[in-house]
Protein backbone atom coordinates (compact mmCIF):
# COMPACT_ATOMS: atom_id res chain seq x y z
CA UNK A 1 0.00 0.00 0.00
CA UNK A 2 1.42 3.33 -1.13
CA UNK A 3 -0.48 5.46 1.37
CA UNK A 4 0.40 3.23 4.26
CA UNK A 5 4.09 3.42 3.50
CA UNK A 6 3.96 7.20 3.26
CA UNK A 7 2.05 7.40 6.54
CA UNK A 8 4.56 5.15 8.26
CA UNK A 9 7.50 7.18 7.08
CA UNK A 10 5.79 10.41 8.14
CA UNK A 11 5.14 8.96 11.59
CA UNK A 12 8.72 7.71 11.84
CA UNK A 13 10.05 11.12 10.83
CA UNK A 14 7.79 12.91 13.30
CA UNK A 15 8.78 10.63 16.16
CA UNK A 16 12.44 11.07 15.24
CA UNK A 17 12.01 14.84 15.34
CA UNK A 18 10.11 14.58 18.61
CA UNK A 19 12.79 12.45 20.22
CA UNK A 20 15.46 14.82 18.96
CA UNK A 21 13.72 17.91 20.28
CA UNK A 22 12.96 16.23 23.61
CA UNK A 23 16.13 17.29 25.48
CA UNK A 24 15.73 20.90 24.34
CA UNK A 25 12.11 20.86 25.40
CA UNK A 26 13.00 19.44 28.79
CA UNK A 27 15.73 22.02 29.30
CA UNK A 28 13.40 24.89 28.46
CA UNK A 29 10.68 23.43 30.67
CA UNK A 30 13.11 23.39 33.57
CA UNK A 31 13.87 27.09 33.09
CA UNK A 32 10.43 28.45 32.29
CA UNK A 33 10.80 32.04 33.45
CA UNK A 34 11.32 34.77 30.94
CA UNK A 35 14.45 36.81 31.34
CA UNK A 36 13.72 39.31 34.01
CA UNK A 37 13.85 42.80 32.61
CA UNK A 38 14.78 44.44 35.85
CA UNK A 39 15.84 47.99 35.39
CA UNK A 40 19.14 47.41 37.09
CA UNK A 41 20.38 44.29 35.32
CA UNK A 42 23.47 45.22 33.34
CA UNK A 43 25.61 43.31 30.91
CA UNK A 44 29.32 43.09 31.75
CA UNK A 45 31.54 45.94 30.55
CA UNK A 46 32.48 45.65 26.90
CA UNK A 47 29.50 43.46 26.11
CA UNK A 48 27.89 43.89 22.73
CA UNK A 49 25.30 46.62 22.93
CA UNK A 50 22.76 44.70 20.88
CA UNK A 51 21.48 42.20 23.41
CA UNK A 52 20.34 39.69 20.79
CA UNK A 53 23.83 39.69 19.31
CA UNK A 54 25.26 39.29 22.78
CA UNK A 55 23.09 36.26 23.57
CA UNK A 56 23.97 34.73 20.20
CA UNK A 57 27.70 35.23 20.78
CA UNK A 58 27.79 34.10 24.42
CA UNK A 59 28.32 30.37 24.92
CA UNK A 60 27.65 30.47 28.67
CA UNK A 61 31.06 29.20 29.74
CA UNK A 62 31.13 31.39 32.82
CA UNK A 63 34.75 32.52 32.36
CA UNK A 64 33.85 36.18 32.87
CA UNK A 65 32.36 35.31 36.24
CA UNK A 66 35.31 33.18 37.19
CA UNK A 67 37.82 35.98 36.77
CA UNK A 68 35.70 38.76 38.24
CA UNK A 69 37.55 40.01 41.35
CA UNK A 70 34.48 41.42 43.14
CA UNK A 71 32.35 38.48 41.91
CA UNK A 72 29.79 40.92 40.56
CA UNK A 73 29.05 38.92 37.39
CA UNK A 74 26.15 36.56 37.88
CA UNK A 75 24.36 34.34 35.42
CA UNK A 76 20.84 33.88 34.12
CA UNK A 77 20.80 30.33 35.46
CA UNK A 78 17.04 29.91 35.73
CA UNK A 79 15.66 32.67 33.54
CA UNK A 80 14.62 30.82 30.45
CA UNK A 81 16.56 28.52 28.18
CA UNK A 82 16.91 31.27 25.59
CA UNK A 83 19.21 33.16 27.94
CA UNK A 84 21.39 30.06 28.43
CA UNK A 85 23.52 31.25 31.32
CA UNK A 86 24.49 34.59 29.92
CA UNK A 87 26.15 36.92 32.42
CA UNK A 88 24.64 39.94 34.06
CA UNK A 89 25.58 42.36 36.79
CA UNK A 90 23.09 43.26 39.46
CA UNK A 91 24.49 46.52 40.84
CA UNK A 92 22.17 46.34 43.84
CA UNK A 93 24.24 43.34 44.93
CA UNK A 94 27.66 44.21 43.54
CA UNK A 95 28.87 46.86 41.18
CA UNK A 96 31.52 46.45 38.52
CA UNK A 97 34.99 47.75 39.34
CA UNK A 98 35.99 48.18 35.67
CA UNK A 99 39.01 45.89 36.03
CA UNK A 100 38.65 44.67 32.39
CA UNK A 101 39.49 41.05 33.28
CA UNK A 102 36.24 39.71 31.80
CA UNK A 103 37.00 41.41 28.49
CA UNK A 104 40.40 39.82 28.28
CA UNK A 105 39.22 36.33 29.15
CA UNK A 106 36.09 36.11 27.01
CA UNK A 107 36.81 33.53 24.28
CA UNK A 108 34.07 34.79 21.99
CA UNK A 109 33.27 38.24 20.75
CA UNK A 110 30.43 38.60 23.26
CA UNK A 111 32.63 40.74 25.49
CA UNK A 112 35.17 42.73 23.55
CA UNK A 113 38.17 44.61 24.85
CA UNK A 114 37.41 48.32 25.03
CA UNK A 115 39.17 51.09 26.87
CA UNK A 116 37.79 52.16 30.20
CA UNK A 117 36.20 55.36 28.93
CA UNK A 118 34.47 53.55 26.05
CA UNK A 119 32.66 51.09 28.28
CA UNK A 120 28.93 51.61 27.93
CA UNK A 121 26.90 49.59 30.39
CA UNK A 122 24.44 52.42 30.76
CA UNK A 123 24.34 55.68 32.64
CA UNK A 124 23.35 56.38 36.19
CA UNK A 125 20.24 58.36 37.00
CA UNK A 126 19.36 60.07 40.26
CA UNK A 127 15.90 60.53 41.65
CA UNK A 128 16.16 64.05 43.01
CA UNK A 129 12.94 63.65 44.97
CA UNK A 130 14.41 60.88 47.12
CA UNK A 131 18.19 61.29 47.33
CA UNK A 132 19.02 62.53 50.85
CA UNK A 133 21.06 65.62 49.94
CA UNK A 134 18.66 66.58 47.18
CA UNK A 135 15.69 66.59 49.56
CA UNK A 136 17.84 68.36 52.13
CA UNK A 137 18.02 65.55 54.60
CA UNK A 138 21.65 65.63 55.45
CA UNK A 139 24.97 64.98 53.74
CA UNK A 140 25.93 61.76 52.00
CA UNK A 141 28.23 61.75 48.96
CA UNK A 142 28.71 57.97 48.98
CA UNK A 143 28.14 57.70 45.22
CA UNK A 144 30.60 60.47 44.48
CA UNK A 145 33.32 59.04 46.67
CA UNK A 146 33.00 55.49 45.27
CA UNK A 147 32.94 56.47 41.59
CA UNK A 148 36.02 55.02 39.84
CA UNK A 149 35.82 57.62 37.07
CA UNK A 150 35.77 60.68 39.28
CA UNK A 151 34.72 64.10 38.22
CA UNK A 152 33.88 63.25 34.63
CA UNK A 153 31.13 60.87 35.75
CA UNK A 154 29.61 62.29 38.90
CA UNK A 155 30.13 65.55 40.75
CA UNK A 156 28.59 67.53 43.54
CA UNK A 157 26.32 70.36 42.54
CA UNK A 158 28.50 72.78 44.45
CA UNK A 159 31.66 72.17 46.42
CA UNK A 160 29.96 72.52 49.76
CA UNK A 161 26.64 70.95 48.88
CA UNK A 162 26.34 67.22 48.54
CA UNK A 163 23.72 66.94 45.80
CA UNK A 164 25.26 64.55 43.22
CA UNK A 165 24.94 65.23 39.51
CA UNK A 166 25.61 62.63 36.81
CA UNK A 167 27.86 63.64 33.95
CA UNK A 168 28.01 62.11 30.49
CA UNK A 169 31.30 60.39 31.32
CA UNK A 170 29.46 57.86 33.45
CA UNK A 171 29.83 54.31 32.06
CA UNK A 172 27.20 52.68 34.25
CA UNK A 173 29.40 50.46 36.42
CA UNK A 174 26.80 50.54 39.19
CA UNK A 175 29.14 51.00 42.13
CA UNK A 176 27.07 54.05 43.16
CA UNK A 177 23.95 51.86 43.21
CA UNK A 178 25.77 49.36 45.40
CA UNK A 179 26.83 51.89 48.00
CA UNK A 180 23.72 54.06 48.05
CA UNK A 181 22.45 54.03 51.64
CA UNK A 182 18.91 55.05 50.75
CA UNK A 183 16.54 52.07 51.12
CA UNK A 184 14.64 52.86 47.93
CA UNK A 185 17.79 53.33 45.84
CA UNK A 186 17.25 56.75 44.30
CA UNK A 187 20.22 56.09 42.00
CA UNK A 188 20.15 53.43 39.33
CA UNK A 189 21.58 52.64 35.93
CA UNK A 190 19.52 53.13 32.78
CA UNK A 191 20.17 52.63 29.09
CA UNK A 192 22.08 55.59 27.74
CA UNK A 193 19.35 57.58 26.00
CA UNK A 194 21.36 59.41 23.34
CA UNK A 195 24.80 58.00 22.84
CA UNK A 196 26.94 60.96 21.99
CA UNK A 197 30.25 60.37 20.22
CA UNK A 198 31.90 63.02 22.33
CA UNK A 199 30.74 61.63 25.64
CA UNK A 200 34.15 60.32 26.53
CA UNK A 201 35.81 63.69 26.35
CA UNK A 202 35.75 65.93 29.34
CA UNK A 203 32.18 67.16 29.42
CA UNK A 204 30.86 70.43 30.68
CA UNK B 1 49.50 -20.74 20.91
CA UNK B 2 50.11 -17.16 22.12
CA UNK B 3 52.80 -15.66 20.01
CA UNK B 4 54.76 -12.67 21.29
CA UNK B 5 53.44 -10.55 18.44
CA UNK B 6 49.93 -11.17 19.66
CA UNK B 7 50.65 -9.76 23.10
CA UNK B 8 49.63 -6.15 23.58
CA UNK B 9 52.02 -3.82 25.36
CA UNK B 10 51.68 -4.71 29.02
CA UNK B 11 50.70 -1.20 30.12
CA UNK B 12 47.66 -0.97 27.87
CA UNK B 13 45.48 -2.92 30.25
CA UNK B 14 46.28 -0.41 33.00
CA UNK B 15 45.25 2.59 30.93
CA UNK B 16 41.77 2.38 32.39
CA UNK B 17 43.19 3.32 35.78
CA UNK B 18 44.94 6.28 34.20
CA UNK B 19 41.63 7.23 32.64
CA UNK B 20 39.91 7.22 36.02
CA UNK B 21 42.74 9.32 37.36
CA UNK B 22 42.28 11.80 34.51
CA UNK B 23 38.53 11.97 35.04
CA UNK B 24 39.00 12.48 38.77
CA UNK B 25 41.59 15.21 38.24
CA UNK B 26 39.34 17.06 35.78
CA UNK B 27 36.39 16.82 38.14
CA UNK B 28 38.49 17.84 41.14
CA UNK B 29 39.76 20.84 39.20
CA UNK B 30 36.20 21.87 38.40
CA UNK B 31 35.49 21.85 42.13
CA UNK B 32 38.76 23.47 43.11
CA UNK B 33 38.75 26.34 40.61
CA UNK B 34 35.60 28.04 41.97
CA UNK B 35 37.04 27.84 45.48
CA UNK B 36 40.28 29.34 44.21
CA UNK B 37 38.28 32.12 42.60
CA UNK B 38 36.44 32.79 45.83
CA UNK B 39 39.80 32.90 47.59
CA UNK B 40 41.06 35.34 44.96
CA UNK B 41 38.17 37.67 45.62
CA UNK B 42 38.91 37.59 49.34
CA UNK B 43 42.56 38.36 48.66
CA UNK B 44 41.70 41.16 46.26
CA UNK B 45 39.39 42.71 48.84
CA UNK B 46 41.93 42.44 51.71
CA UNK B 47 38.96 41.30 53.73
CA UNK B 48 40.19 38.43 55.88
CA UNK B 49 39.07 40.02 59.13
CA UNK B 50 35.60 40.69 57.77
CA UNK B 51 34.97 37.09 56.67
CA UNK B 52 32.69 34.67 58.39
CA UNK B 53 34.44 31.72 60.09
CA UNK B 54 33.47 29.33 57.29
CA UNK B 55 34.81 31.76 54.70
CA UNK B 56 37.99 32.08 56.72
CA UNK B 57 38.33 28.30 56.55
CA UNK B 58 38.06 28.45 52.76
CA UNK B 59 40.65 31.22 52.76
CA UNK B 60 43.04 29.25 54.97
CA UNK B 61 42.74 26.01 53.03
CA UNK B 62 43.19 27.68 49.68
CA UNK B 63 46.11 29.72 50.96
CA UNK B 64 47.79 26.56 52.23
CA UNK B 65 47.19 24.85 48.89
CA UNK B 66 48.46 27.62 46.66
CA UNK B 67 51.10 29.35 48.75
CA UNK B 68 54.05 27.28 47.41
CA UNK B 69 53.11 28.03 43.81
CA UNK B 70 51.94 31.62 43.55
CA UNK B 71 53.27 34.93 44.72
CA UNK B 72 50.23 37.12 44.21
CA UNK B 73 47.10 34.95 44.34
CA UNK B 74 44.80 37.64 42.98
CA UNK B 75 46.74 37.73 39.72
CA UNK B 76 48.70 34.48 39.43
CA UNK B 77 45.73 32.21 40.00
CA UNK B 78 44.18 33.55 36.81
CA UNK B 79 46.48 31.14 34.94
CA UNK B 80 43.92 28.32 35.02
CA UNK B 81 40.32 29.35 34.65
CA UNK B 82 37.15 27.96 33.25
CA UNK B 83 35.82 24.50 32.57
CA UNK B 84 35.79 21.95 29.77
CA UNK B 85 33.27 24.00 27.81
CA UNK B 86 35.79 26.79 27.50
CA UNK B 87 38.83 27.46 29.57
CA UNK B 88 42.19 29.13 29.63
CA UNK B 89 45.40 27.44 30.70
CA UNK B 90 48.43 29.70 31.02
CA UNK B 91 47.22 31.82 28.16
CA UNK B 92 46.18 28.92 25.93
CA UNK B 93 42.46 29.08 25.39
CA UNK B 94 40.70 25.80 24.73
CA UNK B 95 37.05 25.41 23.81
CA UNK B 96 34.73 22.58 23.06
CA UNK B 97 34.17 22.18 19.29
CA UNK B 98 30.45 22.09 20.03
CA UNK B 99 30.73 25.55 21.59
CA UNK B 100 32.32 26.89 18.43
CA UNK B 101 29.76 25.16 16.24
CA UNK B 102 26.81 26.24 18.38
CA UNK B 103 28.02 29.81 18.53
CA UNK B 104 28.47 29.94 14.78
CA UNK B 105 24.95 28.57 14.34
CA UNK B 106 23.41 30.96 16.86
CA UNK B 107 25.02 34.08 15.45
CA UNK B 108 25.13 32.82 11.84
CA UNK B 109 28.68 34.11 11.71
CA UNK B 110 32.10 32.56 11.66
CA UNK B 111 34.25 34.11 14.36
CA UNK B 112 37.63 32.57 13.65
CA UNK B 113 39.50 33.53 16.86
CA UNK B 114 37.00 31.41 18.73
CA UNK B 115 37.34 28.54 16.26
CA UNK B 116 41.11 28.70 16.84
CA UNK B 117 40.52 27.86 20.49
CA UNK B 118 38.63 24.74 19.39
CA UNK B 119 41.39 23.69 17.03
CA UNK B 120 43.43 21.60 19.49
CA UNK B 121 40.40 19.54 20.61
CA UNK B 122 39.40 19.03 16.98
CA UNK B 123 42.91 17.85 16.05
CA UNK B 124 43.05 15.52 19.04
CA UNK B 125 39.63 14.13 18.13
CA UNK B 126 40.78 13.48 14.59
CA UNK B 127 43.58 11.32 16.02
CA UNK B 128 42.01 9.77 19.12
CA UNK B 129 38.35 9.87 18.15
CA UNK B 130 35.76 10.42 20.81
CA UNK B 131 38.40 10.44 23.56
CA UNK B 132 36.87 13.50 25.25
CA UNK B 133 33.83 11.44 26.24
CA UNK B 134 35.87 8.81 28.00
CA UNK B 135 38.89 10.67 29.29
CA UNK B 136 37.98 14.28 30.04
CA UNK B 137 34.24 14.87 30.25
CA UNK B 138 33.28 15.74 33.84
CA UNK B 139 29.80 14.37 33.25
CA UNK B 140 31.29 10.99 32.29
CA UNK B 141 32.83 10.84 35.75
CA UNK B 142 29.36 10.99 37.30
CA UNK B 143 27.69 8.91 34.60
CA UNK B 144 30.14 6.05 35.07
CA UNK B 145 29.68 6.15 38.82
CA UNK B 146 25.97 6.13 38.09
CA UNK B 147 26.23 3.07 35.91
CA UNK B 148 28.38 1.34 38.54
CA UNK B 149 25.60 2.16 40.98
CA UNK B 150 23.15 0.62 38.54
CA UNK B 151 25.16 -2.58 38.44
CA UNK B 152 25.14 -2.69 42.25
CA UNK B 153 21.39 -2.32 42.13
CA UNK B 154 21.18 -5.11 39.59
CA UNK B 155 23.40 -7.24 41.82
CA UNK B 156 21.01 -6.54 44.70
CA UNK B 157 18.16 -7.85 42.58
CA UNK B 158 16.56 -4.56 41.58
CA UNK B 159 15.55 -3.85 38.04
CA UNK B 160 17.44 -1.10 36.23
CA UNK B 161 16.74 0.11 32.75
CA UNK B 162 18.54 -1.50 29.87
CA UNK B 163 16.55 -0.40 26.87
CA UNK B 164 18.19 0.19 23.54
CA UNK B 165 17.44 2.93 21.06
CA UNK B 166 18.97 3.92 17.78
CA UNK B 167 22.45 5.40 18.32
CA UNK B 168 21.92 7.70 15.34
CA UNK B 169 19.38 9.67 17.36
CA UNK B 170 22.14 11.85 18.77
CA UNK B 171 23.03 13.13 15.32
CA UNK B 172 19.42 14.24 14.98
CA UNK B 173 19.74 15.94 18.36
CA UNK B 174 22.90 17.70 17.20
CA UNK B 175 21.35 18.85 13.92
CA UNK B 176 18.16 19.98 15.63
CA UNK B 177 20.16 21.79 18.28
CA UNK B 178 22.07 23.73 15.66
CA UNK B 179 18.87 24.54 13.79
CA UNK B 180 17.12 25.64 16.99
CA UNK B 181 20.17 27.70 17.95
CA UNK B 182 20.04 29.46 14.60
CA UNK B 183 16.28 30.05 14.94
CA UNK B 184 16.28 31.30 18.52
CA UNK B 185 19.60 33.12 18.31
CA UNK B 186 21.04 31.65 21.50
CA UNK B 187 23.45 28.76 21.96
CA UNK B 188 20.82 26.19 22.93
CA UNK B 189 23.17 23.19 22.74
CA UNK B 190 24.88 24.60 25.84
CA UNK B 191 21.67 24.09 27.80
CA UNK B 192 21.58 20.33 27.26
CA UNK B 193 25.26 19.43 26.98
CA UNK B 194 26.17 17.66 30.24
CA UNK B 195 29.88 18.64 30.55
CA UNK B 196 28.99 22.29 30.06
CA UNK B 197 26.16 21.93 32.58
CA UNK B 198 28.35 20.21 35.17
CA UNK B 199 31.18 22.72 34.82
CA UNK B 200 29.07 25.80 35.23
CA UNK B 201 26.69 24.42 37.84
CA UNK B 202 29.63 23.57 40.10
CA UNK B 203 30.77 27.17 39.67
CA UNK B 204 27.29 28.51 40.40
CA UNK B 205 26.96 26.53 43.57
CA UNK B 206 30.40 27.37 44.95
CA UNK B 207 31.14 30.78 43.47
CA UNK B 208 27.71 32.39 43.36
CA UNK B 209 25.44 30.24 45.48
CA UNK B 210 22.42 28.31 44.26
CA UNK B 211 21.93 25.74 41.55
CA UNK B 212 20.66 26.71 38.14
CA UNK B 213 18.15 24.90 36.01
CA UNK B 214 20.91 22.78 34.49
CA UNK B 215 21.22 20.75 37.67
CA UNK B 216 17.64 19.56 37.34
CA UNK B 217 18.32 18.61 33.74
CA UNK B 218 21.45 16.73 34.73
CA UNK B 219 19.65 14.86 37.50
CA UNK B 220 17.03 13.98 34.91
CA UNK B 221 19.69 12.49 32.63
CA UNK B 222 21.07 10.50 35.58
CA UNK B 223 17.61 9.06 36.23
CA UNK B 224 17.22 8.36 32.51
CA UNK B 225 20.49 6.42 32.60
CA UNK B 226 19.49 4.56 35.73
CA UNK B 227 15.89 3.71 34.95
CA UNK B 228 15.57 3.59 31.17
CA UNK B 229 18.80 3.04 29.30
CA UNK B 230 22.32 2.40 30.57
CA UNK B 231 24.49 5.44 29.72
CA UNK B 232 21.49 6.44 27.65
CA UNK B 233 22.18 10.14 27.36
CA UNK B 234 25.73 9.66 26.09
CA UNK B 235 24.74 6.86 23.75
CA UNK B 236 21.59 8.24 22.22
CA UNK B 237 21.13 11.93 22.95
CA UNK B 238 24.35 13.84 23.62
CA UNK B 239 24.97 16.40 20.82
CA UNK B 240 28.63 16.78 21.79
CA UNK B 241 29.13 13.05 21.63
CA UNK B 242 27.62 13.12 18.16
CA UNK B 243 30.04 15.84 17.07
CA UNK B 244 33.03 14.03 18.55
CA UNK B 245 31.92 10.79 16.89
CA UNK B 246 31.79 12.52 13.54
CA UNK B 247 35.21 14.10 14.12
CA UNK B 248 36.62 10.74 15.11
CA UNK B 249 35.13 8.77 12.28
CA UNK B 250 38.50 8.38 10.55
CA UNK B 251 40.56 8.47 13.72
CA UNK B 252 44.03 7.02 13.69
CA UNK B 253 44.20 5.34 17.09
CA UNK B 254 41.78 2.46 17.39
CA UNK B 255 41.28 -0.59 19.53
CA UNK B 256 41.65 -3.91 17.74
CA UNK B 257 40.73 -7.40 18.81
CA UNK B 258 43.48 -10.00 18.49
CA UNK B 259 41.50 -12.89 17.16
CA UNK B 260 44.25 -15.43 17.93
CA UNK B 261 44.00 -14.93 21.68
CA UNK B 262 40.31 -14.03 22.02
CA UNK B 263 38.22 -16.68 23.76
CA UNK B 264 34.76 -15.22 23.05
CA UNK B 265 34.04 -14.54 26.72
CA UNK B 266 32.15 -11.34 25.80
CA UNK B 267 33.29 -9.47 28.89
CA UNK B 268 34.29 -6.59 26.62
CA UNK B 269 30.74 -6.26 25.34
CA UNK B 270 29.38 -6.36 28.86
CA UNK B 271 31.74 -3.68 30.15
CA UNK B 272 31.46 -1.33 27.17
CA UNK B 273 29.75 1.79 28.42
CA UNK B 274 28.69 2.80 24.94
CA UNK B 275 27.09 -0.51 24.03
CA UNK B 276 29.56 -1.33 21.29
CA UNK B 277 30.53 -4.76 20.09
CA UNK B 278 34.28 -5.37 20.57
CA UNK B 279 33.64 -9.10 20.47
CA UNK B 280 32.75 -8.92 16.80
CA UNK B 281 35.16 -6.08 15.95
CA UNK B 282 32.30 -3.62 16.02
CA UNK B 283 33.99 -0.45 17.30
CA UNK B 284 32.99 2.13 14.76
CA UNK B 285 33.00 5.88 15.22
CA UNK B 286 31.31 5.68 18.61
CA UNK B 287 34.29 4.11 20.39
CA UNK B 288 35.94 6.61 22.69
CA UNK B 289 39.14 4.61 23.35
CA UNK B 290 38.26 4.40 27.02
CA UNK B 291 40.15 1.07 27.25
CA UNK B 292 37.69 -0.46 29.70
CA UNK B 293 37.46 -3.50 27.43
CA UNK B 294 41.25 -3.84 27.45
CA UNK B 295 41.32 -3.76 31.23
CA UNK B 296 38.66 -6.43 31.57
CA UNK B 297 39.91 -8.82 28.88
CA UNK B 298 41.12 -12.04 30.58
CA UNK B 299 43.34 -13.12 27.68
CA UNK B 300 44.84 -9.74 26.71
CA UNK B 301 43.21 -9.98 23.32
CA UNK B 302 42.71 -6.23 22.76
CA UNK B 303 45.37 -3.82 21.65
CA UNK B 304 45.82 -0.51 19.88
CA UNK B 305 46.21 -0.15 16.17
CA UNK B 306 47.14 2.86 14.06
CA UNK B 307 44.77 2.72 11.15
CA UNK B 308 42.09 5.07 9.82
CA UNK B 309 39.53 2.25 9.62
CA UNK B 310 38.46 -0.67 11.75
CA UNK B 311 39.69 -4.13 10.85
CA UNK B 312 36.81 -6.06 9.27
CA UNK B 313 35.08 -8.72 11.34
CA UNK B 314 37.54 -11.53 12.07
CA UNK B 315 35.12 -14.22 13.13
CA UNK B 316 35.09 -16.10 16.44
CA UNK B 317 38.14 -15.99 18.68
CA UNK B 318 40.64 -18.77 18.24
CA UNK B 319 40.55 -19.76 21.91
CA UNK B 320 36.77 -19.85 21.94
CA UNK B 321 34.71 -22.99 21.94
CA UNK B 322 33.10 -22.25 18.60
CA UNK B 323 36.33 -21.79 16.68
CA UNK B 324 37.91 -24.83 18.26
CA UNK B 325 34.83 -26.90 17.50
CA UNK B 326 35.10 -25.90 13.87
CA UNK B 327 38.84 -26.54 13.67
CA UNK B 328 39.24 -29.70 15.75
CA UNK B 329 40.19 -31.85 12.76
CA UNK B 330 42.74 -29.39 11.46
CA UNK B 331 44.30 -28.22 14.69
CA UNK B 332 43.17 -30.87 17.13
CA UNK B 333 46.39 -31.26 19.06
CA UNK B 334 46.68 -27.58 19.84
CA UNK B 335 43.07 -27.42 20.98
CA UNK B 336 43.57 -30.41 23.23
CA UNK B 337 46.66 -28.85 24.69
CA UNK B 338 44.70 -25.69 25.39
CA UNK B 339 41.98 -27.63 27.14
CA UNK B 340 44.50 -29.54 29.20
CA UNK B 341 46.24 -26.33 30.23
Amino acid sequence: MERRGVLQSVIAFASLLGAGVLPYGVSSLLAPGKARAKRNYLRPPGALKDDAAFVAACIGCGLCGEVCPPRCIRFHARDGAAMVNTPYIDPEQKGCTLCNKCMEVCPTKAITVVSRSEIDMGIAEIDRTACYPWVDRGVCGACVSICPLGAKAIVFKMWNQYQPIIKQGCVGCGLCVEVCPHPSLPIWVIERPHPTPQRNKASS
Amino acid sequence: MTLPSHKPFFLWRHLNKLRWLTLSVVFAMLVLLPYLHVYQTYVAAHAYDLLAPSEQQVYDVMEALTEPFVGDPAEDLDAIKGNTWSGTFWGVQLSDPLAALGQSAAGMTLYWPFWLTALIPIALSAVFGRFFCGWVCPATFIYELNSNFASWLRWAGLKVGNRHFDKRLKYVVLALGLILSAVTGSVLVAAIYPPAIVGREIYYVIGIGGFGAGTMFFVGTLLFDLLIARRGFCRYLCPGGALYSLLGRYRLVRIRRIVETCNDCAKCNAVCEFGLDPLRDGFGQECNNCTACMAVCPTDALTFILRPADVPAQGPGHLGRRYRGEHTEIDGTAAEQEEAA
